[in-house]
């Protein structure tokens, strides 16, 4: 069973978090054109990479904060976490 | 209106001794907790409010997990950022909440009829919660005036832990998973054996 650390809650089980996809996906600014296939890359389509990665968790069975965790896809190391307006301190 | 006629866990919560509990001394009890006040106070993201310098009835909000401020009359749990669970042991008593939060800052929510609540007292209270819960209950890390949000079988529920001689643990569950939860944890006791009061 991994750990995660909320940043709020401290180290808590896997099994009160929720995974909630790639967390480097940015939203196309408010306003500004966009091609369909932006608009469709944003909205469908993911990487897949093997290794290091960012994502976004929510501490859905505790404080239900969401946050952001720096995994290995390929081990399930979690290097660090940290909340949504932090950067990663590594 | 915390003044339901029937609680939570009318149903299920049965009184008597039940497990292995023959030529023992020192059973687990659980109980039914009813007629409490629980309200949720939120403050909104816009506000400007320092939450740290309001106090209700004279406790301070709690600032991080996994604390509680409490006295004879309310318990504050922190639930979240800028989110508190404050729960009473008095209905009347509500007005100690809206007058110490107003309500251009903070959201207050009452939950009264929505949580099934149950007691466990005694020395296995923690080897209980062990049996179905992810969190680390060991000594020195969750320890009384604490509180924390975690499962149990699956099953969110808050976890208040009121004193540690006897040890005695306040869990919140969601009402509608009273029954279920509440078998889990009747399940989980028999092993020690334990009276329903």
């Amino acid at each position: 069973m991994l750990e995660i650390k909320c940043p709020y809650c401290g180290k808590r089980s896997q099994n009160e978090f929720s995974y909630g996809g790639d967390g480097t996906i940015k939203r196309p600014a408010l306003g500004e054109e966009i091609s369909t296939k932006d608009w469709d890359d944003f909205v469908y389509f993911r990487d897949n990479p093997r290794g290091k990665h960012t994502e976004l968790w929510q501490h859905v069975s505790g404080c239900r904060q969401w946050f952001k965790a720096s995994r290995d896809t390929a081990t399930h190391e979690i290097f660090s976490t940290c909340k949504m307006n932090e950067d990663f301190n590594e | 209106m915390s003044d339901t006629n029937i609680s939570a866990l009318q149903f299920d919560h049965k009184i008597g001794l039940f497990g292995d509990h023959e030529d023992k001394q020192d059973l687990l009890k659980i109980s039914e907790i009813k007629n409490l006040s629980i309200f949720q106070v939120a403050k909104f993201r816009k506000s400007d409010v320092q939450s740290n310098q309001i106090k209700i009835d004279g406790l301070s909000l709690p600032q991080e997990n996994p604390l509680i401020s409490a006295n004879e009359n309310i318990r504050i749990l922190w639930i979240g950022p800028e989110t508190w669970l404050c729960i009473l042991t008095n209905s009347n008593l509500k007005n100690l909440i809206s007058s110490a939060c107003n309500d251009n800052d903070f959201a207050i929510t009452d939950l009264s009829h929505s949580r099934a609540t149950v007691e466990i007292k005694g020395s296995h209270t923690l080897d209980v919660i062990k049996k179905g819960s992810p969190l680390n209950v060991n000594e020195n890390v969750f320890k009384e005036g604490n509180c924390a949000n975690t499962t149990y079988n699956g099953i969110n529920i808050l976890i208040d832990f009121i004193s540690n001689n006897p040890k005695t643990i306040r869990l919140y569950a969601l009402r509608s998973f009273g029954g279920s939860f509440y078998h889990s944890i009747t399940d989980a006791a028999l092993e020690f054996g334990y009276e329903g009061v």
